[in-house]
């Protein structure tokens, strides 16, 4: 299979234009001219907030320099494990669900679908789930689970599947369970278009080489696909990542949190600090450290799977 | 070095980070014309709902009669407070007039964010009107625990009720008599729960429903969540008692999944005819329990104060909806002449011919209004019996919250009563000494 | 033989019952949302019907006209649209120069790990001084502030996704077009962007929808109706004691409408943006 690989055309755009060393000193030039005013705006109008943030992080309300008693707060509050452990859980769910499924549609579609008209409507049918608010997915959600009127209970039991109420939002699991599902059905098609336009980056000459070469459903994509969509991979995951530390609406409406604090998600749990205690440097702190975990997660992912290609 | 508060940093940092970005050029263009004495333009920040409802519906007529108008931007229930407490913080002139619900006053009072009402614009008590409810708009509280950073102030004015809700129980007259204390409750929701039929529903959904849903109970069982002097009592004897009533006893005959039913649940399934009783609001009642074009149980529902319990006292719950006049508005005695006319009887008549809560006792009592309003009865009785309202203090958000998350988990069974009350005392201790609270 | 004909038509008809459970899953919650749409209150209060018994499209005009929500939904398509265009700009602005251009590594992926970064931080964290910033700006209660806060949060995204589509396009077919006597400016317009549409089409796409269901800023940085967006009325239909479901779903359907729309009038673009893009010609 190494054949493949190294019949790959060699990765044009990282590759320097020019060899002489004016030209390529001509072409920084220009590229600093053109980068350094966009990335300098972004800097300063991320920057403030984000110092902020920090400031807000080691002070207390009247701006006296507390050092890190809000961080030491933050950490000895038993409920923020709650939250830590539901947030994983809830992450370990719904990640690799998404991704997989998103990978399946894309790989299917990308390799079964050549119709355009069709490839378009499938598309469209993918952004749906995007662009409906996410209260009126969770609003939506409650009417399938809630207990009462919940329509699936309704069509378990009119079935004759069950001959109880299962009661989706009020067992620690379950509800869990329920939560969750809602994040995959408006999450996967994301993950699908992301791939999907990935996938149109694969050189047709490649595949075409890998299957007169004989290569499987399964080595086309191991051995040529994941190359082109592993910096998109890397994409999907982290924001997926930092989305799930941001999930709001549907748990709120589903669930507030409960049972107890068996889906009392870490955004909920900092928005509650924040809005609710009016705790803002414990707030603050928690989201640094949510900062912090997720860029050292980020620096020993792409440790592993390094972002330029070799 | 100086010290610099929190506030005065984050505005300098943002002066600063103004001036490096190319915008201002582009904004200058904006500033808000403040010259003109005549006011023509109030805007009021509402709740979207049952509360802010009738209050659409007669602002029309104050234009016609004042050339006024008052626009109305609508937010949810939770993100108003959010919205204002921003608002308010930044001195913000966007809102002439703010809804706030009661528990809410205690944040704005303690971060002096409204305008008096008494000594700045001549609000004085009108003697149709409950004393409890000028008493939940006034801060520092006048009775009751006072915060230890607000003792030394003097005491204004702050909020009028437009929105008169206190909480009350429903049951199905057509069924039985009215229960005389929560013994009866429990007794009538083992003879009556039936399959399908609920005995009795719990509004159990995590942190605010069940907060004010059990906090009734827990009065009324001699429990409370803090005594005069701010001390904890959720995990007094009374207080588990009251927890265990709920939870254990009373939820024997409750519905299946309480732990996540909400008011809209509750009264879904009071309307259809699938529950016997439960507490409830005036805005349930109005919007669907008495919506004759939802409910299959109009006129088979009575409304009665919350029952006494083994301390010999009900004790309803204030829910009330004020308005005031944030800091930052530059039209105050507009806003406050609008205020004015609401509380005119023959404007809060109209108001109540559209849908909305009264608090003038002669409405309430008014005999040509009962049959329309069947729970204004109940409400002007639970006013007499001077209703409690949430504690006092700017934390209490932090304590509801802490005090609902242990409660749902109660309910759904995952913490003994006594184990969420020791879980939730011993969380609002700690919020309340780090809040400077005597401990 | 006949034993490997029979494997593969029992997978097939895995794949097929596969395909038409996530069919399902994936229709049925949209179906209801429709459903709901199109009952009435009175309906939602009788026992479940799984299709509405008297359809009526009162809770559209309801949302729309009654709560004049309309206003709101012709502001998100300002934002949005303008959040499109100013973060695939600048997005474009940032990727053009670390692909296309020879820069050091290192400076690449910096850029590319910083922009990822910006996504990090809990945005609960930074509303408050955002709301400062536009304060002081006094850009407050103005579109521009949402666009501006909006371009910021997905530019990553963008950058993301532009540089996998530009950095696949080969060097030569720009160069060839240097040399033909166009400057950097006419190849990146005539020669690039073209082979570069799927990827913004996507990017376009997906910072649309973000932009569209966004809610915590658009409540902290709007004031009134005239600059709120449409997700801050559609939270308003949970209210405290009451859920109305039937114009809470017609707003769902409504937000899910105007995207669908706009993708219908540009079907010429969408699909030649799904069959053209990246060439390679070796």
């Amino acid at each position: 299979m190494s054949r493949l690989v190294a019949e790959l055309p060699a990765p044009t755009g990282t590759k320097p234009a020019g060899t002489g060393r004016r030209r390529r000193s001509r072409q920084e030039r220009l590229a600093y001219t053109i980068l350094l005013p966009a990335l300098g705006t972004v800097f300063v109008i991320v920057t403030i907030p984000f110092v902020l943030a920090i400031w807000q992080s080691i002070t207390a309300d009247d701006g006296t320099l507390v050092g890190f008693r809000n961080y030491t707060r933050a950490l000895s509050n038993p409920l923020f494990y709650d939250a830590l452990r539901a947030t994983g859980l809830y992450a370990l769910i719904v990640l690799p669900t998404e991704i997989l499924l998103g990978l399946g549609f894309a790989l299917l579609v990308h390799r079964a679908v050549k119709r355009a008209g069709l490839r378009a409507t499938l598309y469209v049918l993918a952004v749906l789930p995007l662009v409906v608010p996410p209260v009126a997915v969770g609003v939506v959600a409650r009417l399938i689970y809630a207990p009462g009127y919940g329509v699936l209970n309704y069509v378990l039991q009119s079935v004759g599947i069950t001959h109880s109420e299962i009661q989706w939002l009020s067992d620690p699991l379950l509800a869990m369970g329920s939560v969750a599902s809602v994040d995959i059905w408006q999450w996967t098609p994301f993950v699908y278009l992301v791939l999907f336009a990935g996938l149109q980056t694969v050189p047709k000459e490649s595949v075409e080489a890998a299957q007169v070469d004989g290569a499987t459903w399964w080595t086309q994509f191991r051995y040529i696909e994941l190359y082109y969509l592993r910096p998109l991979f890397l994409l999907i995951l982290f924001f997926r990542m930092a989305d799930v530390l941001r999930v709001f609406d549907h748990v709120f409406i589903l669930t507030g949190g409960g049972p107890g604090t068996a889906t009392q998600l870490l955004s909920l749990y900092i928005y509650r600090i924040e809005f609710r205690f009016f705790d803002g440097g414990q707030a603050a702190a928690l989201a640094v450290l949510v900062l912090v975990a997720i860029s050292i997660l980020y620096s020993l992912v792409t440790r592993a799977l390094p972002l330029e290609r070799a | 070095m100086q010290r610099i508060s929190r506030r005065e940093f984050v505005k300098r940092t943002a002066v600063t980070g103004a001036a490096f970005t190319s915008f201002p050029a582009l904004l200058a263009a904006c500033g808000e014309s403040t010259g003109a004495n005549k006011v023509s333009k109030l805007v009021l920040a509402a709740v979207q709902g049952n509360e802010d409802g009738p209050l659409k519906k007669v602002v029309g007529n104050y234009k016609s009669q004042t050339g006024i108008e008052v626009q109305i931007v609508e937010f949810p229930y939770d993100s108003l407070f959010s919205k204002l407490v921003t608002t308010f913080q930044a001195n913000d002139s966007s809102y002439d007039l703010c809804m706030m619900d009661d528990p809410w006053m205690p944040k704005f009072g303690t971060m002096g964010a409204l305008q008096p009402l008494d000594s700045s614009f001549g609000f004085t008590r009108d003697s149709d009107i409950p004393t409890v409810v000028y008493d939940v708009g006034t801060w520092p509280p006048p009775h009751g625990p006072v915060p230890p950073t607000e003792q030394s102030k003097a005491q204004h004015l702050y909020g009028i009720t437009i929105v008169g809700n206190v909480e009350m129980f429903m049951y199905r007259s057509d069924k039985s008599s009215a229960p005389a204390n929560w013994d009866a409750v429990l007794a009538n929701a083992k003879q009556f729960n039936a399959a399908n039929f609920y005995g009795y529903v719990i509004r159990g959904k995590a942190t605010n429903p069940v907060s004010s849903d059990s906090l009734p109970i827990l009065w009324s069982f001699g429990g409370n969540i803090f005594d005069d002097t701010w001390k904890v009592q959720l995990d007094s004897a009374d207080s588990i008692t009251a927890v265990d009533f709920l939870t254990r006893k009373l939820k024997q005959y409750a519905e299946p999944g309480a732990a996540n039913f909400d008011a809209a649940e509750r009264s879904q399934a009071m309307a259809t005819g699938k529950a016997y009783q439960s507490t409830v609001w005036p805005g349930e009642i109005t919007g669907i329990v008495e919506d004759p074009t939802v409910s299959q149980v109009k006129g088979k529902v009575a409304y009665i104060p919350i029952p006494q319990g083994p301390s010999g006292k009900g004790l309803g719950m204030m829910g009330n909806w004020l308005l005031g006049i944030p800091k930052g508005s530059h039209n105050g005695s507009a806003a406050a002449d609008f205020i004015k006319w609401m509380l005119k009887t023959e404007n809060m008549r109209n108001y109540v011919a559209q849908g909305g809560v009264p608090i003038r006792k002669s409405i309430l009592n008014d005999a040509s209004l009962a049959a329309a309003n069947p729970y204004f009865k109940a409400l002007a009785a639970s006013f007499d019996a001077v209703p409690n309202w949430r504690p006092r203090t700017d934390q209490w958000g932090a304590v509801e919250t802490s005090y609902g998350t242990a409660m749902n988990a109660a309910v759904a069974g995952q913490l003994t009563p006594q184990a969420a009350m020791q879980q939730a005392a011993s969380q609002i201790r700690a919020t309340m000494k780090g809040a400077g609270y005597p401990s | 033989m006949r034993g490997r004909r029979a494997a593969i038509g029992v997978r097939l008809i895995l794949i097929v019952a596969g395909l038409g459970v996530a069919a399902f899953l994936y229709a049925f919650p949209l179906y209801w949302l429709i459903a709901t749409s199109l009952k009435s209150k009175a309906e939602l209060y009788q026992s479940i019907t799984l299709f509405p018994r008297h359809p009526t499209l009162e809770p559209y005009f309801s949302v729309l006209v009654d709560r004049g929500f309309w206003v709101l939904l012709k502001n998100s398509v300002i934002v949005c649209a303008a959040t499109v265009l100013v973060t695939l700009a600048v997005g474009l602005v940032i990727t053009y120069p670390i692909t296309r251009l020879s820069v050091p590594p290192r400076l690449r992926v910096g850029v590319l790990n910083w922009a990822l970064s910006l996504r990090f931080l809990p945005p609960v964290a930074v509303v408050v001084p955002y709301f400062a910033i536009v304060r002081t700006l006094q850009i407050y209660n103005q579109p521009i502030a949402l666009i501006g806060i909006y371009s910021l949060f997905n530019l990553p995204f963008a950058i993301w996704m532009l540089k996998g589509f530009l950095a696949e396009i080969p060097l030569e077919l720009e160069e060839a077009a240097l040399v033909d006597g166009a400057n950097r400016w006419t190849s990146f317009r005539r020669v690039l962007l073209p082979l570069a549409a799927p990827g913004l089409m996507a990017a376009a796409t997906i910072v649309f929808t973000f932009a569209w269901s966004e809610f915590l800023f658009a409540l902290i940085l709007t004031a009134t109706p005239a600059s709120q967006t449409f997700p801050v009325g559609v939270q308003g239909l949970v209210t405290q004691f009451e859920i109305i479901w039937n114009d809470m779903a017609a707003s769902g359907v409504i937000a899910m409408s105007v995207p669908l729309v706009l993708m219908v009038v540009a079907r010429k673009y969408l699909v030649a943006g799904l069959t053209f893009g990246v060439i390679r010609e070796k």
